[in-house]
């Protein structure tokens, strides 16, 4: 019973990183229907970026910020670059365009850094936490890791909600031509999207790290799972994304646990493909996203 | 006729290449052979992205298929070499159609996704029987030049003249099926499946059939690679290789098989070219070897924004005369970038589409 | 076919809204091919003309959606041609696009204040808010709900309200009555009467042709991307054989 608990409740820290990973891909989806395949590969080098600023300054919460910040320009620049003139272009080039760079970041990380794994470090302890003398199984920075998402999506979801910069955001996602109307700037809004995305993902890219050591393909199998998330969810919906994320961490985390750790990255392919053939617009959606 | 015009071309191009490999030496006959290769393989995929509108990120997962399936049947059954390509062209083709079906319901970023999931699962198939497929050490695989040729013929000429027949045969092939009904059906399956249902096209089946013929082609490619470089093993089939074969189909132009040339010469020799620069310059290995995985990259990205139509499409516009009484074999299909609506660059004085018309009614 | 009539401007004052051979088109194609009219302030101009006349693309051509091939459009003497659709809206010219064009995933509330989101001060925001329930009642009664809820006149209801909430100078109107119930569409033609007295210019593109000159000062009778026909509206309406001809009644 103990172990279930251990497992439920690592399953759901580690599902939040997949949760703000599909909550960043359904953002840029929403915004500009495109699946940005370089997610992780931009949280993959922000975190980098902080691990640079960690070792030249020796505080964590320096390179924190810092990752957040990199993360919310390297968003808007690539959506103002690259990605702007293939918004209205058919879908499969946007899909070359994001690859392309995902592969470009990588090859760039390589290049710079190489290919070794580098540690990088935890905001909080990571000794399991104990209520008296019984194991929660689970350590502070699982906490700080779970709570720093749910704030981070909180957040979001009041500015999109709640000011006139999330109303010219919503807009300009549902209904580009009508907001143009309206006098909404579109394509200042698709910019902050993808920030906020950058954002995000760069958030994903410094919780994780910790656990999956940084090197330039660090962040795939997690944008992988991401992904997953996100379709389980409904690309459409950003309460779908975090739900998902959570389903599927607790699922993965039973299945390491009581299968075995190799099992864990097939059961994670098979969950999706499972999803993208009998359910592909996701649990939570409630238009038929599946178009092109 | 199409089929003895595309003939004709390929005895034509066959011929410049039996002189062109005695005259140069064993390797750049070998490099020669692998541009084949892989020739074969995104001739495959361009007709998939480029006629019928779908998009593959795992088509080096096919090659793999392809490849082991040579090497093992070289390896246990030791079958003549024609019945062990034609067979891994086969299997693999069969393993597009698995794939095909299950992917039939799905577009857009959801197909590249499950298409990606198999170039990164397969591999990971591979290491898991050590016994069967080798472990990362992988198999060795070992042709002999036939005897007909006589005993002091070299074998990367031999190498070069088996792969690049497949490769005109398949170009051929290709070119043909393009013009025939089937290609047709493809592109208007590709351009609006809506019209495509009502007009009582089979889009579901077409979407299979295409799969199939494009990883029949990687199927080739990659026992022919196994032949050629002498060995599989799974570092060689990784997701760099799927995103490679993509992006030698982009640059080459989205739909043309004489893209696919372009795009293949690319893959081969830009790598080998960085990493010498990268080498000569001091670069550790590592940065060497990670300059031709962002180069991919940059291209891919570049050639997107800039030049939509790739190689191909920059010489036709820029050779349009001679490329239309040059017969080779260029298609418009749903998945081409479409950059009609931007402003005409400035030695086009028509706009391309009309341009590729023109060229396809000539050609019948 | 009556002739073009001069509309009676007077000198000194610059037209609302005035287009010179207005060139623009899609594609390969031209589907405006220099067009000319005049609008006087607070007055009601009808666009008329069947399927494919250029209506559509006439406003679209002046609001920015499309960047006009050729000729100018000037908005109170001021040159704008080709200006992005937002700055337009932001220079006091509101179009409502055909199908009226409802944010349907946002609230009534929402897509109200979406349409003056870029005006200074929460004071002359919230005062617009204020207003537009007090003229649309309506639209007050369903102003948390999501506008998809909403019938078909209540949305053509709250497009135009949105519009107004920028306090725009011209409103450029793209077939307000179209699928709407005959008794609703008497109350969409009387709303834009009213809001001509209270001052605003109007250019309505319209295929009730009928309706649309009850309420027009002038009308402009487009054919395959040309004006066939400018005229007083009620000389317009008088004019049997031009009515038959071009506007099917």
């Amino acid at each position: 019973m103990a172990e279930l608990f251990e497992l439920t409740l690592g399953g759901l820290s580690v599902g939040m990183v997949y949760a703000a990973i599909g909550l960043s891909l359904v953002l840029i989806w929403r915004a500009t229907r495109i699946l940005n395949y370089a997610q992780g590969g931009m949280a993959m080098f922000t975190t980098y970026l902080a691990f640079e600023v960690i070792n030249r300054t020796g505080s964590y919460w320096a390179g924190f910020a810092a990752a957040l910040l990199a993360g919310l320009l390297l968003g808007g620049v690539i959506e103002r670059v690259v990605i702007r003139p293939v918004e209205n272009k058919p879908p499969l080039n946007a899909i070359i365009v994001t690859i392309g760079l995902l592969i470009f970041l990588e090859g760039l990380a390589g290049v710079i850094y190489g290919g070794q794994y580098r540690s990088f470090p935890a905001a909080f302890s990571i000794n399991g936490l104990h209520a008296g003398s019984v194991a929660l199984g689970i350590s502070a920075n699982d906490v700080f890791v779970a709570v720093a998402v749910l704030v981070a999506a909180l957040l979001l979801a009041g500015l999109f909600q709640y000011t006139s910069v999330g109303l010219r955001l919503r807009a300009a996602a549902f209904s580009p031509p009508v907001a143009r109307l309206l006098g909404v700037r579109v394509g200042r809004m698709l910019t902050l999207g993808w920030a906020l995305a950058g954002l995000i993902g760069a958030l994903a890219g410094v919780l994780v790290s910790p656990d999956t050591f940084l090197y330039p393909n660090s962040m795939d199998a997690v944008f992988v799972l991401g992904f997953t998330a996100a379709v389980i969810g409904g690309l459409d919906s950003p309460v779908g994304a975090i739900a998902g994320g959570l389903i599927l961490g607790v699922a993965l985390s039973y299945v390491g646990g009581y299968l075995g750790s190799d099992l864990v990255p097939l059961f994670g392919l098979a969950a999706l493909v499972v999803v993208l053939m009998i359910r592909p617009e996701g649990l939570f959606s409630s238009a038929a996203a599946r178009q092109v | 006729m199409t089929l003895l015009r595309h003939l004709a071309a390929a005895v034509v191009v066959a011929l410049i290449l039996v002189l062109l490999t005695i005259r140069l030496d064993a390797f750049r006959d070998y490099q020669i052979a692998e541009v084949a290769c892989y020739v074969v393989a995104v001739a495959g995929l361009t007709a998939l992205v480029g006629l019928s509108g779908q998009i593959s990120l795992g088509h080096g997962a096919f090659m793999a298929i392809g490849a082991y399936s040579a090497a093992l049947l070289l390896l246990h059954l030791r079958w003549p070499l024609a019945g062990v390509l034609a067979a891994s062209t086969v299997i693999t083709a069969a393993s597009g159609a698995v794939v095909g079906v299950a992917a039939a319901r799905l577009r857009g970023p959801y197909l590249a996704g499950a298409t990606l999931l198999l170039a990164v699962a397969l591999p990971s198939l591979a290491l898991s029987d050590n016994s069967l497929f080798g472990g990362d050490q992988g198999l060795s695989v070992v042709i002999n030049t036939p005897a007909f040729l006589g005993p002091s013929f070299p074998l990367t000429r031999w190498q070069a003249w088996l792969t690049c027949g497949c490769a005109l045969i398949t170009l051929v092939l290709l070119a043909n099926l393009a013009r025939s009904r089937v290609g047709r059906s493809w592109r208007a399956a590709g351009d609006d499946e809506v019209a495509a249902a009502l007009a009582g096209l089979n889009v579901a089946g077409l979407r299979v059939l295409a799969f199939v013929v494009s990883a029949a082609c990687a199927g080739l490619g990659g026992a022919l690679l196994a032949v050629t470089t002498s060995i599989v093993s799974p570092d060689a089939y990784t997701v760099t290789l799927s995103v490679a074969l993509l992006t030698g189909a982009v640059l080459g132009g989205l739909g043309s098989l004489a893209g696919a040339v372009w795009g293949s010469l690319v893959l081969v020799l830009v790598p080998t070219y960085v990493m010498d620069v990268a080498s000569s310059h001091g670069l550790s290995s590592s940065a060497g070897s990670n300059i031709p995985v962002a180069a991919y990259g940059v291209v891919l990205v570049v050639v997107m924004l800039l030049f939509p139509d790739g190689i191909q499409g920059g010489l036709v516009r820029l050779y349009r005369p001679l490329a239309a009484r040059v017969p080779h074999p260029h298609w418009r299909g749903r998945a081409r970038p479409d950059d009609s609506t931007g402003p005409p660059t400035a030695p086009a004085p028509q706009p391309r589409a009309s341009a590729s018309e023109h060229q396809e009614e000539g050609s019948i | 076919m009556s002739e073009p009539a001069a509309a009676p401007a007077t000198p000194a004052e610059p037209d609302a809204l005035a287009v010179r051979d207005l060139a623009a088109g899609y594609g390969g194609g031209l589907a405006l091919r220099g067009v000319s009219l005049s609008v006087r302030p607070a007055s009601i101009t009808a666009v008329l003309g069947a399927n494919g006349a250029g209506k559509t693309t006439l406003l679209r051509a002046i609001s920015g959606v499309i960047r006009p091939r050729g000729g100018r459009v000037l908005l109170n003497g001021r040159d704008m041609t080709g200006q992005h659709p937002e700055d337009m809206a932001r220079s006091g010219v509101a179009h409502v696009p055909e199908g009226q064009g409802v944010i349907a995933e946002l609230t009534v509330e929402e897509n109200l204040r979406l349409g003056a989101l870029w005006r200074r001060g929460r004071e002359v925001r919230a005062a617009a808010l204020a207003e537009a329930y007090q003229r649309f009642r309506v639209l007050a009664d369903r102003r948390r709900r999501t506008a998809a809820t909403l019938s078909g006149g209540e949305r053509q209801m709250l497009v135009i309200a949105r519009a107004l909430m920028a306090q725009p100078r011209v409103l450029l109107l793209d077939e307000p009555s179209l699928g709407l119930a005959p008794r609703v569409v008497a109350q969409v033609m009387q709303l834009i009467a009213d809001l001509r007295a209270a001052g605003l210019t109007v250019l309505l593109v319209e295929q009730n042709a009928r309706g649309a000159l009850s309420i027009a000062d002038q009308g402009v009778v487009l054919n395959l991307g040309q004006v066939v026909a400018t005229a007083e509206a009620g000389a317009l309406a008088a004019d049997v054989q031009l009515r038959q001809h071009y506007l099917g009644f």
